[in-house]
């Protein structure tokens, strides 16, 4: 879009109705008063001026955002309690997901004679309305939503860094054509690209995965795009040209470090959002259709029921906000939470 | 000035353009004859054969090749011709007007809401990084970044129609249908609030020029009016932007699932019964919703901040 | 008036960060401390000014007009401030609010501001006008020169009245003529009875401002008197190194030893003609945002010579380099190279050494890459750090982890490896204190003496340039170009007649 100084605009926000919390891609953290250990050692350092003054902002120039980052990334490799707990989640649903089938094989067999059965060992979340098993049709339903939300974001991912790279490398016109794509698409709201999408043929995988994907890319090649330009500006690709290295080198030492903590950002966010519109969507009843068992929908059947049987309406509820809150527990250890579209992307 | 608004007009041609063309694209890929479902559209179901479906063909050039309709198409909409409802049969500018004032007003309750509770806790939390109203500010964050407004709201109906009833679950009748979807979307909002508030409090207020305020022997609450509260409300300002897309999509829920009657009630079912050009309006209107909100962040991030704005998009 | 400071300490984790016993400062005589990043002058200053970070633990006291204030309750100082101490900070850009005008940045620290609104922007246009910045009262701190910006926090800082000033690095960024008028304000302030106290690394900016001088090292103040009896007599042995490092004072073998028109066997190729033309710029010309940086210009640059392209900041001389090594077309003229330059044999060192590697990956890459790309000798690599006296295990860290002056070190050894003909370094000390830029230059050079490669050296550094190089060409913002020989004192190195360039 316009806003030209890489502020605002509407960027980083297919991400969880999340975002940059810094328009001006600074990094807040460092704004705080930097930690003792931190400035006594920079101030060992050649570094002319003052490190241990308050407030002091960090050489703006190349200790931005990543550095932290980079922090973030050792610090998790050690395994701060949150990271562990964030992980631990998410393996918990992951298992669920590819072992539940196992148990429970078929989430579409009724029996209306289990009507609304209450939970027991063997069926732990009871019975449906159609008396179906309720575990079943939980584990086939996270495992939908898992696979087709990282489907999602790998193609994503995969066009949009592929444009990005593309953009900032060759400029000219291919750069033009794909801004001016990537500026109207940016405009619209990832709900409304996928539910018009899904207005083409109802509500069948396929579409939904086209529909995210295509409203996804323009993500990735944003970020990727603003990154890359800015990465294959910077004197450090002058001296690789200068001393003839080629092109393998550009990508292996200098794009793709620069863009992998950011595509991984990204992913965590894209994931969250995609399983997050893939059960809107079922929620609001223009997603996958029954008798396919998916999260939101899920919610929607069970929740006239809510008096009788609430472990029906939970269950759904609970894989969800278990899932959000493990990809959000990940990505603030990742110290890149703010890192988004917003991060130089206009 | 003039540059952000001719930017940001190309913008929406181009958005009015890919929607349309999509809409187009639907109507062309719908199962059945389209003929048929647009007479069914004028003269009921009972009353549509073959003969009033072909008279419809030849009436609206649909025996045409496709580039030749999708002209047509995009005529109909210079024309801000958009047509009738398929379902309902009326004029679909019409319906959109009262749409569109029902998502306007949701949405302006629900981001004064957030606003009023999101910028002053933000900073407040900012005057104290690392205290309790940081943590709970933090917490509250988190909360409404696992909790999605689908969710939320149906949390907020248990709680205020179902077990306490106190408060209308759905619909558009009297001042309290409104607490419960406003409620809804300005949870989620305020949390982001707050946290770009404080997170960009807390730079400012370390930023070297507050220092060097404070050190030319400004009054704390000088440099708090003077320096502190601008240089936050750019970046602010400037979010807001970012946050309209989220906003829109937040309508767009949050109105399916109280059945607010708005633009999203009404995408929503258009796309449920196939009603394109009700479908296309709809999207239309909030897509040009989110670069008219951005637009309007963008003239206001102009007054606010004197430095230019060339650099990095110009390349 | 006069303040007296006593067992002023600062401390980190046990650390001592600043340790000084007793600091005088009198009204009429500016106290000035020099020393290197990391010595703690900086931290004492703040320390006196009270806007230490909190985890720094502050020690001592400090008395003034009959007062005595604990330094270690930060609090104290804070109503001081504007009216008593005021702090002249470094970066002036960086300093000023982006948003607001200048003229009402000032004003507000007019002691009437808070009474008198009118009164206090007319005293501001006043100040502003005395400082030949009368015509940027509406002006946004951003259309500022850092010169300018450097006024404009003057005035902001002192119009509150008060006599004690403290400068932090004040002349950090500016040109020699910014440097300058920065030292008249600041000589100003004491003649007319204020008390000035002054951190910066400068040591021309000690000189021109005399009265005292502290040198600090490692917390430690390690030698203080008079100005002109610290800064050319040194005792300490400290001080005397300071001193000896400024590029006026050098004294290196390669100083003299340029080599001459002797056909040298000189790098890989045995001999050549060092007289050989490498680079050809003719009638060039580049103008940017309207300003025109220099038009008709012509240069060449011959095999081993050594060519200085000397200017004040925002002359254009990085853009001209970027012209000569044809990374950049110029508007008008055409650059020609040798093919003796082809090859990845002009190579380039830049002003910060952390932004020419890649950032995110360790050293041994970057460096590795070069070795496997143009099959050079591994333990040539190893040679080139024992002698650039740079541990090998530096390598294995990013660039961000590594000191300038190492990384500089490797950036040298990184174009040496290819076995240049032309060696293009702009600025590639300016960020470096000087006794890094000393080192950092001998190994430089040293590496050029050896290899018998050209140099282009951009500085805005005159005594470096006289020191470095023999012929020297200056831009100067009004667009007309001189060239010469690099000072009188030096024999005349090429004898090559220097060429009309315009």
């Amino acid at each position: 879009m316009t806003d030209p100084n890489g502020s605002g605009g509407t960027s980083g926000t297919r991400n969880l109705g999340t975002s940059s919390s810094d328009a001006h891609g600074r990094e807040p953290s460092t704004a705080q008063v930097r930690p003792a250990g931190a400035a006594e050692h920079e101030a060992l350092q050649e570094q002319p001026g003052p490190r241990l003054l308050q407030g002091d902002p960090g050489s703006p120039g190349r200790a931005g955002w990543w550095t932290g980052l980079g922090r973030g990334r050792r610090a998790a490799r050690g395994g701060s309690r949150a990271e562990r707990a964030a992980l631990s989640v998410l393996g918990a649903v992951v298992l669920f997901a590819l072992l539940g089938p196992l148990v429970w094989p078929d989430p579409a067999a009724q029996d209306l004679a289990r009507f609304l059965e209450r939970p027991s060992l063997s069926e732990p979340l009871g019975h449906d309305h159609l008396g179906r098993s309720v575990a079943a049709r939980l584990a086939s339903a996270t495992r939908l939503s898992l696979l087709l939300a990282v489907l999602c974001v790998a193609t994503a991912a995969a066009a949009g860094t592929v444009a990005g790279v593309l953009a900032a490398w060759r400029g000219g016109w291919i750069d033009a054509a794909l801004r001016g794509t990537s500026e109207v698409l940016i405009a619209l709201p990832l709900l409304l690209v996928v539910l018009v999408f899904s207005a083409m043929a109802s509500g069948g995988l396929w579409t939904l995965y086209v529909g995210l994907a295509l409203a996804q890319w323009v993500e990735y090649f944003r970020v990727v795009r603003a990154r890359s330009a800015l990465v294959l500006g910077a004197p450090a690709v002058e001296a690789a040209g200068l001393l003839q290295l080629g092109h393998a080198h550009l990508w292996r030492r200098h794009l793709w470090p620069e863009l992998r903590p950011l595509l991984l950002t990204l992913a965590t966010f894209g994931v969250g959002t995609s399983i997050l519109a893939l059960s809107t969507l079922g929620f609001v009843g223009v997603g996958l259709q029954p008798p396919t068992a998916e999260l939101g929908l899920m919610v929607t059947e069970a929740f006239p029921y809510w008096s009788e049987a609430p472990w029906m309406s939970l269950a759904p509820v609970i894989v969800l906000t278990a899932v959000l809150l493990g990809l959000l527990g990940l990505r603030r250890q990742d110290g890149t939470d703010r890192v988004d579209g917003t991060q130089g992307a206009r | 000035m003039l540059r952000v608004l001719r930017q940001r007009l190309v913008q929406a041609v181009g958005v009015a353009v890919v929607v349309s063309t999509a809409c187009f694209a639907i109507v062309q890929s719908l199962p059945g004859d389209i003929a048929y479902r647009i007479a069914a559209g004028r003269y009921g179901y009972d009353q549509v054969d073959a003969a009033s479906a072909a008279s419809v063909r030849a009436e609206l050039g649909l025996d045409r090749p496709a580039w030749q309709q999708l002209l047509d198409w995009w005529a109909d909409l210079v024309r801000l011709d958009l047509g009738t409802s398929l379902v309902t049969g009326a004029s679909v500018a019409h319906e959109l007007a009262v749409h569109l004032a029902g998502s306007l007003q949701l949405a302006a309750v629900a981001l004064g809401t957030a606003f009023t509770l999101g910028a002053p806790a933000g900073l407040l939390a900012a005057l104290r990084p690392g205290g309790r109203l940081d943590r709970l500010t933090s917490l509250w964050v988190t909360g409404s970044r696992a909790l999605p407004p689908f969710l939320l709201g149906l949390v907020l109906v248990l709680v205020f129609s179902v077990h306490l009833g106190v408060l209308p679950a759905a619909g558009h009748g009297g001042a309290s249908s409104i607490v419960l979807p406003a409620l809804t979307l300005a949870a989620g909002l305020s949390g982001l609030f707050a946290r770009v508030t404080r997170d960009t409090a807390v730079q400012v207020l370390s930023s070297e020029h507050v220092r060097f305020a404070e050190t030319k022997g400004l009054r704390a609450s000088t440099v708090l009016a003077r320096h502190v509260a601008r240089n936050t409300g750019v970046t602010l300002v400037a979010y807001l932007g970012v946050q309209a897309i989220v906003l829109v999509e937040g309508v767009v829920v949050v109105e399916s699932l109280f059945a607010w009657p708005g633009l999203g009630h009404a995408l929503v079912h258009a796309v449920f019964w196939r009603d394109v050009p009700a479908l296309q309006a709809t999207a239309l209107a909030l897509a040009l919703l989110v670069v008219a909100l951005n637009t309007i962040v963008d003239l206001a991030t102009l007054a606010l901040d004197p430095r230019p704005r060339s650099g990095r998009a110009a390349r | 008036m006069s303040i007296h400071l006593h067992e002023l300490a600062v401390t980190t984790t046990g650390r001592a960060l600043v340790d000084v016993t007793d600091l005088q400062l009198h009204r009429g005589r500016p106290v000035t401390i020099v020393g290197e990043s990391g010595s703690g002058k900086s931290l004492l200053a703040h320390a006196v000014m009270g806007t230490l970070a909190a985890e720094l633990r502050v020690r001592g006291s400090m008395s003034f007009d009959g007062q005595y204030l604990d330094l270690a309750h930060r609090a104290t100082r804070r109503r001081l401030w504007g009216r008593t101490l005021a702090l002249l900070p470094q970066e002036p850009v960086l300093a000023l609010d982006p948003t607001m005008r200048v003229g009402a940045q000032v004003a507000e620290g007019a002691a009437t501001w808070r009474t008198d609104r009118r009164q206090a922007r007319t005293a501001s246009s006043a100040l502003l006008a005395r400082l030949g910045l009368g015509g940027e009262v509406r002006a946004f701190p951003h259309t500022l020169s850092g010169g300018m910006a450097q006024r404009v926090a003057f005035a902001a800082a002192t119009i509150g009245g008060a006599p004690v000033l403290i400068a932090d690095e004040p002349s950090k960024g500016l040109d020699e003529l910014a440097r300058a008028e920065l030292a008249a304000l600041l000589r100003h302030h004491v003649e007319t009875g204020g008390v000035l106290l002054t951190i910066t690394h400068d040591l021309d900016l000690a000189r021109t401002l005399g009265g005292d001088v502290l040198v600090m090292k490692d917390a430690l103040v390690v030698e203080r008197g008079p100005a002109e009896e610290v800064l050319d007599h040194p005792r300490h042995p400290y001080s005397r190194r300071l001193l000896a490092a400024e590029p006026s004072r050098w004294d290196h073998p390669w100083m003299r030893q340029h080599p001459t028109h002797t056909t040298t066997a000189g790098g890989r190729g045995g001999s050549r003609d060092t007289d050989a033309v490498l680079l050809t710029g003719a009638g060039l010309g580049k103008s940017f945002a309207g300003k025109t940086l220099f038009h008709d210009l012509d240069i060449t640059v011959t095999a081993g010579e050594r060519l200085a392209l000397t200017g004040p900041s925002g002359s254009g001389k990085t853009t001209l380099g970027n012209v000569l090594l044809r990374l950049i077309p110029p508007d008008t003229g055409r650059v020609e190279h040798s093919p003796a330059l082809a090859g990845g044999r002009l190579q380039k060192l830049y002003q910060d050494p952390a932004q020419a590697f890649p950032a995110r990956v360790p050293l041994r890459h970057a460096l590795g890459d070069v070795i496997r790309r143009h099959r050079c000798d591994p333990r040539h690599l190893d040679t080139l750090l024992g002698t650039l006296r740079l541990e090998h295990d530096l390598l294995a860290r990013r660039p961000g982890q590594v000191s300038g002056g190492e990384l500089q070190r490797l950036a040298i050894i990184r174009a040496v490896l290819l076995a240049p003909t032309l060696l293009f370094a702009d600025e590639p000390t300016s960020r470096l204190d000087l006794i890094t830029q000393e080192e950092t230059v001998r190994c430089l050079m040293d590496q050029v003496e050896d290899t018998d490669c050209a140099l282009v050296l951009v500085t805005h550094d005159e005594a470096l340039a006289t020191a470095v190089t023999g012929r020297r060409l200056t831009l100067h913002p009004s667009d007309t170009v001189r060239t010469g020989t690099t000072g009188s004192d030096q024999p005349a190195l090429r004898r090559r007649p220097a060429r009309a360039l315009r």
